[in-house]
């Protein structure tokens, strides 16, 4: 990192020489005569000085903590105590039939090393000495460093409240026994922890409102299955490097590829067929394909009648579901009706919502609407029952009046015949009626045909609708819960296949006596957001208060608080933040005491109070898990941990211990929790995070979480040590199947048990009144906001030389691109300001700006900028970064918490508050660069 | 060749030969970083990138490489100038300790100011939206079968390993005379201040010699590239090359024989016209990868289409198969495997 090098921390720390340097080349004549049995030629002793550069005395089990989906298993080799570089171990399991999985990497998974020695590795426990964010500090010990921060816990609690303390750490499978630490302290106090998924716009919400689910993807050994693949707003290329090749491979194997983006990029290249829609209609285009579909009557019917639903009846007058408590005394409100065209009159569907199974499941898994297993195989299955797909009946309510009802599908269809045909869609697009005409054929034809989605279309702020249509075309297609189909989408490292371990050891009382924050809500009330949606019809104001006056959301701390303490680790808040001139403004004011730990000074450590050395993700033991494929791994330490660094775990221990001597010293050992009956004790803080001592290593605590959860029970770290990357046991919403990728929800499609909705089908109707309100009740394509007046689509990418900001502060990734942080404008675009490759630009609009080098890029759309996402404040920006001028702003429909399968749990369904319909204008900045 | 460079030129036994699939490679750099860190960290080595990946159309790295010159015309070896130091780019420096430990108050910025380096114009690529094009192309030493440097080397410290056809530069005889700079072809040997000495890639021999892959290939997370010797009939990288006819050498019109071969983009969409409807048309001019790969690469083209093709088709095909490499080890055929 910067004028590092492996040399020159030799030097600083007086260790043993890693390595041979060219400098001691003339050392090697006396080996010329001895080492060269081959004698061919004369001087080939020399050769050894290489031979020698490629040695190592240690090798241990590494990979990268970031939070990255990749979880690629690695090799960290060590010479003389000095971890010199790692490779990938190249032991992933194989799948018959199907391309290796290794060798799982990337550019900067090959130089996580540097960090270890960087010059802006945090060595000590350090304490502010100037304003935030100066970067002054003095060195403190751990006594002192952890004594402060003790003092605060408890007089917090005392004279206020335990959740005006909160803990945030995102990502549990990227750093699974680090994630729980943290989680654990706040579970013992009474702080409130923090979602993530949500929070970086990167929940798939219209997955959960469609299927019930959090979200979940096939592995990504399962694109080799497709036949046809379309990357919609997903650049596989650039932001999924280690799975990226199944999709290259797939295309030789015969597979067809489209991708639909609007720059031409790194995935675009190697497809068949490129389509760049104008930004933020990827509804409508799917609603396009639908149109063709339905037209030209290449949908599946059958499985629209079973597994979906199409057929369900929605009443005419008030356009709710007809349900049982309609036609019945007595009746459901959560049973549904289809109309049987044998019978001709409304049946009711079996495995609704308000049916229970026949056996109480022993859990409510938290990533599920609800719990639907113990229902017998093929519960689904229609028999003789032939629901309509179209028409319109006639019912008699319990009161006796007559209602006209349609299915689901007769209302959609009559609006996508209408509204979604070739030429209109073409009109709003620009997608030309050929192309779209093409590429509904093709993906209705082909079987399996895949979608792969990414943050392209999961960041508008009507997200939720596009993932809905996208799901549409793949039921329509009948490719949902089939090998090498369905509708994927990688976007957030939120999947720990073993939630049940990673629940057990962060809330050992259980979840419902822990407090989970919804981190867009507590950022956008306690930072005071300015979104600019004031005085719209779209005020979120107005939903929002009622979401939390009717606890369909949380918001802490309780009683219109302030929120006091904030501790961060393995996470930069405040460089991904939305909204962040507002939350610097006023949420940063709020807090009395910021603490961060790290190994590396990122913005977040930089603008906190006290900062806590962390170890380095090869300083210690560690679980490794993603959504990309299905085997867990670890790291054991390469070496002890640096300087006086200390694992996460470690961490949260050490100030359990001080919170121990504070609370005795202050005379406040014991408070009733009132929320949750609980007598809390802090003097027997330290017993309570280490189960009285059985869990003090990090080891233990790993093989504890591998042992309370039946997808890892029987894997020891030893096994993983010993023969590499272990496969799950189970997984989420499909079995896990001896040399098979996974594919999600085959429990519903194959086993045809009820979808975890409220419906029990994929749910394409939510007669919800907030999504009435907003006209969404079906997923139909709604224009991108209009709030800001500035010309420019401001988009925000995931760059190739970082891992959100991790990396982007890395010497060696900087010299491969550019040295700093740059946006993309086409050159029309440039032309236009007499902008020239490489000028300083602002980008603003009225909520901020940034100051950053402008790429022309030909591959660009006219109409939109794009910069690589979230670089450190700190990095060659003359003026803010490229959150600055992204307002939070909340979509009122994911506030919704009291509909079937749609209620408030921690990253399953909340708000993202997302960015991507923000608008800017750019001009050639002016003022001084230095 | 000289009489005295025919000394150093031992026809090999064995030809190390390296094949890079285009229609894999990610340009995700991660060859580049598996080569930096695992050989040119030292002192004196910062600007040097043994193995690049670059954008094409581009200027390349050093800057307007194409252009160096080099090689043999008419038989003749041909010495180039030295590149300037600047067309490489001058590494950055960052000041990461001033800004976030010691209270300075200027940003972290690159020094000296950016406005060139290595992979500078990533992507930029040519052609008007929506019709552009590009491709990455990744570069290493060719551990040419007629190695320009050797020849151009007044001290023979440049040889061709009997044992693997490696070109290497013996770093105890080496004098820094920079001939070898002059004479490469490709621009793949760097001087190493620090040493006073030119440094290039090695061929990861000291992993061949373990029967472990080149970094380079061994970590390729685009699984993009072949490695084998071309005597061994079963190898992939001979059927690649002398078999199928796919593999391509670069710029051969140098005359080095290089061993290094490149599979032509043949995936990527075709042009579409004014009414943004497809048209037939290459989106890549044919010429333009004529121009790097020599007139073959249509026909070249024209096989890969025509396998993929029946793979489209549901008939098999073996060159899709290789290409698709279902096992790492069907890739990678050095003695001793891995």
């Amino acid at each position: 990192m910067g004028t590092f090098n492996r040399r020159d921390f030799i030097k600083t720390v007086g260790v043993a020489t890693a390595g041979l340097v060219f400098k001691d080349l003339l050392s090697l004549n006396v080996l010329e005569a001895v080492q060269d049995p081959m004698k061919q030629y004369d001087y080939k002793g020399w050769e050894d000085f290489y031979r020698n550069q490629w040695t190592w005395d240690k090798k241990t089990r590494g990979t990268h903590g970031a939070s990255c989906t990749g979880s690629c298993p690695h090799y960290v080799y060590s010479k003389n105590g000095v971890v010199i570089r790692e490779e990938q171990s190249g032991d992933m399991p194989l799948f018959p039939n199907i391309p290796e999985n290794n060798p799982r990497g990337c550019q900067k998974g090959e130089c996580a090393v540097d960090y270890i020695y960087a010059p802006h590795r945090i060595k000590y426990p350090l304490i502010r000495t100037g304003k935030r964010g100066e970067g002054k500090w003095r060195r403190a010990s751990w006594d002192e460093a952890l004594g402060m921060i003790a003092d605060k816990v408890v007089d917090t609690i005392k004279d206020h409240a335990p959740d005006c303390i909160s803990v945030y750490t995102p990502a549990a499978p990227a750093g699974t026994v680090a994630f729980c630490a943290g989680h654990r302290f706040a579970h013992f106090i009474g702080a409130h922890t923090h979602t993530f998924y949500d929070w970086y716009s990167d929940h798939p919400i219209g997955h959960t409102q469609t299927l019930g689910v959090q979200s979940d993807s096939c592995e990504c050994a399962d694109w080799y299955n497709a036949r046809y693949i379309i990357q919609w707003g997903a650049n596989t290329n650039q932001t999924r490097i280690p799975d990226a090749h199944f999709i290259n491979e797939a295309a030789l194997n015969g597979t067809k590829i489209v991708s639909i983006a609007p720059d031409y990029n790194t995935s675009s290249i190697k497809a068949d067929l490129w389509i760049h829609p104008k930004p933020g209609t990827d509804a409508k285009l799917a609603l396009g394909m639908a149109h063709i579909i339905i037209n030209e009557k290449l949908y599946d019917e059958a499985y629209l009648k079973e597994q979906t639903d199409m057929p369900f009846l929605i009443r005419s007058d008030n356009k709710q579901f007809l349900r049982e408590s309609d036609m019945v005394e007595g009746g459901s409100d959560s049973k549904f009706y289809s109309w049987s065209r044998k019978t001709n009159n409304a049946v009711l569907m079996k495995g609704c919502w308000g049916e229970e199974p026949p056996v109480k499941p022993p859990i409510e898994p938290p990533f599920l609407g609800r719990n639907t297993l113990t229902f017998p195989k093929d519960y689904l299955k229609l028999g003789d029952l032939d629901p309509a797909l179209e028409g319109s009946f006639s019912v008699k309510t319990k009161d006796g009046k007559v209602v006209t009802v349609r299915p689901v599908f007769d209302v959609y269809k009559e609006k996508i015949m209408k509204d979604y045909t070739p030429e209109k869609v073409s009109k709003t697009t620009g997608v030309s009626v050929q192309v779209l005409t093409k590429v509904a054929r093709g993906y209705a034809t082909a079987k399996p045909a895949m979608i792969i989605t990414g943050g392209g279309t999961n960041h508008w702020f009507y997200s939720d609708v596009i993932m809905r249509s996208l799901l549409f075309l793949a039921a329509l297609s009948g490719n949902t819960g089939k090998h090498g189909g369905g509708v994927n989408h990688y976007v957030g490292q939120w999947k720990p296949v073993h939630l049940p371990g990673v629940a057990a050891l962060s809330f050992p009382k259980g979840n419902a006596k822990h407090r989970f924050g919804q981190t867009t809500i507590w950022s956008y009330v306690h930072g005071e957001i300015n979104d600019g949606m004031k005085n719209t019809a779209l005020d979120v104001r107005k939903y929002l208060k009622e979401s939390l006056e009717t606890n369909q959301m949380p918001l802490y701390p309780k009683g219109g608080k302030d929120p006091k303490v904030f501790i961060v680790y393995r996470g930069n808040y405040l460089n991904q933040a939305k909204g962040i001139s507002d939350i610097l403004k006023n949420l940063w004011p709020k807090l009395d005491l910021i603490v961060t730990l790290n190994f590396r000074m990122d913005s977040q450590a930089l603008f906190s109070d006290i900062v806590l050395p962390s170890t380095h993700w090869f300083e210690k033991t560690e679980l490794n898990s993603t959504m990309e494929h299905t085997f867990i791994h670890m790291i054991e330490p390469a070496t002890k941990p640096l300087w006086e660094s200390k694992s996460d775990w470690k961490i949260f221990q050490m100030l359990s211990k001080k919170v121990e001597e504070a609370a005795a010293k202050k005379g406040f050992t014991k408070f009733n929790d009132e929320q949750f009956g609980w007598e809390r004790d802090l003097s027997t803080l330290h017993a309570q995070m280490t189960d009285n001592g059985k869990l003090i290593e990090d080891s233990a605590a790993a093989q504890f979480i591998l042992d309370k959860a039946p997808q890892t029970k029987g894997i020891t770290l030893d096994l993983i040590k010993e023969k590499g990357p272990q496969r799950f046991k189970a997984n989420w919403t499909a079995p896990i199947k001896e040399g098979i990728p996974y594919t999600p929800f085959m429990n519903y499609v194959v086993d045809k048990k009820p979808w975890p909705t409220l419906t029990g089908r994929q749910q394409f109707y939510i007669d919800h009144k907030w999504f009435m309100d907003l006209g969404v009740e079906l997923p139909l394509h709604k224009e991108p906001l209009d709030v800001d007046k500035y010309p420019l689509w401001f988009n925000t990418l995931h760059g190739r030389y970082g891992m959100h900001s991790t990396w982007k502060d890395n010497a060696l990734m900087l010299r491969l691109h550019r040295g700093g942080p740059i946006a993309y404008l086409s050159p029309d675009e440039a032309k236009k300001r007499g902008l020239k490759d490489n000028d300083w630009i602002e980008i603003f609009n009225a909520h901020g700006k940034v100051v950053c080098r402008v790429k022309i890029f030909a591959g660009e759309q006219n109409g939109r900028i794009s910069m690589p996402f979230t670089p450190e404040l700190y990095t060659d920006l003359i003026e803010g970064s490229s959150q600055s001028p992204l307002p939070i702003r909340i979509t009122p429909t994911h506030l919704v918490g009291n509909y079937g399968h749609l209620r408030f749990r921690p990253n399953y369904y909340g708000p993202g508050g997302h960015q991507r319909d923000a608008r800017v204008e750019v001009k050639k900045y002016t003022g001084p660069t230095v | 060749m000289s009489k005295e460079s025919m000394k150093m030129m031992k026809t090999p036994d064995k030809q190390l030969t390296f094949v890079i699939n285009l229609n894999k490679c990610l340009g995700c750099q991660t060859c580049t970083v598996a080569c930096k860190r695992l050989w040119t960290s030292n002192e004196g080595q910062d600007y040097m990138y043994w193995r690049h990946v670059e954008t094409a159309p581009g200027l390349g790295y050093p800057k307007n490489r194409r252009a160096k010159g080099g090689g043999y015309k008419n038989g003749k070896l041909q010495l180039s100038k030295l590149p300037e130091k600047e067309s490489y780019g001058i590494p950055f420096e960052f000041d990461f300790a001033g800004r976030l430990m010691e209270g300075k108050k200027e940003r972290v910025r690159p020094k000296p100011t950016a406005d060139w380096a290595p992979n500078w114009d990533e992507e930029q690529g040519k052609g008007q939206y929506p019709n552009t094009y590009y491709f990455y192309l990744p570069l290493m030493c060719n551990h040419c079968t007629k190695p320009a440097c050797l020849e151009a080397c007044p001290v023979d410290a440049i040889y061709k390993r009997k044992e693997d056809g490696i070109v290497l530069i013996d770093q105890q005889k080496c004098v820094g005379a920079q001939e070898c700079i002059r004479a490469c072809p490709y621009a793949k040997i760097y001087f190493n201040q620090a040493v006073t000495k030119s440094n290039k890639c090695i061929g990861c021999y000291p992993r061949i010699e373990k029967g472990v892959s080149p970094a380079c290939v061994a970590q390729c997370p685009g699984r993009a590239m072949h490695v084998g010797f071309r005597e061994d009939k079963n190898s992939g990288v001979y059927k690649l090359v002398n078999e199928w006819k796919v593999a391509l050498p670069l710029m051969s019109e140098a005359g080095t024989g290089p061993n290094v071969f490149y599979i032509p983009q043949v995936l990527g969409p075709s042009l579409e016209d004014a009414q943004g409807n497809l048209t037939n048309q290459s989106r890549i001019p044919i010429a333009y990868q004529q121009e790097l790969f020599g007139k073959n690469a249509a026909r070249a083209l024209k096989t890969l289409e025509s396998e993929r093709e029946k793979r489209i088709n549901g008939k098999p095909s073996a060159l899709m198969d290789m290409l698709i490499g279902y096992k790492c080890s069907d890739m990678q055929q050095i003695s001793g495997k891995k």
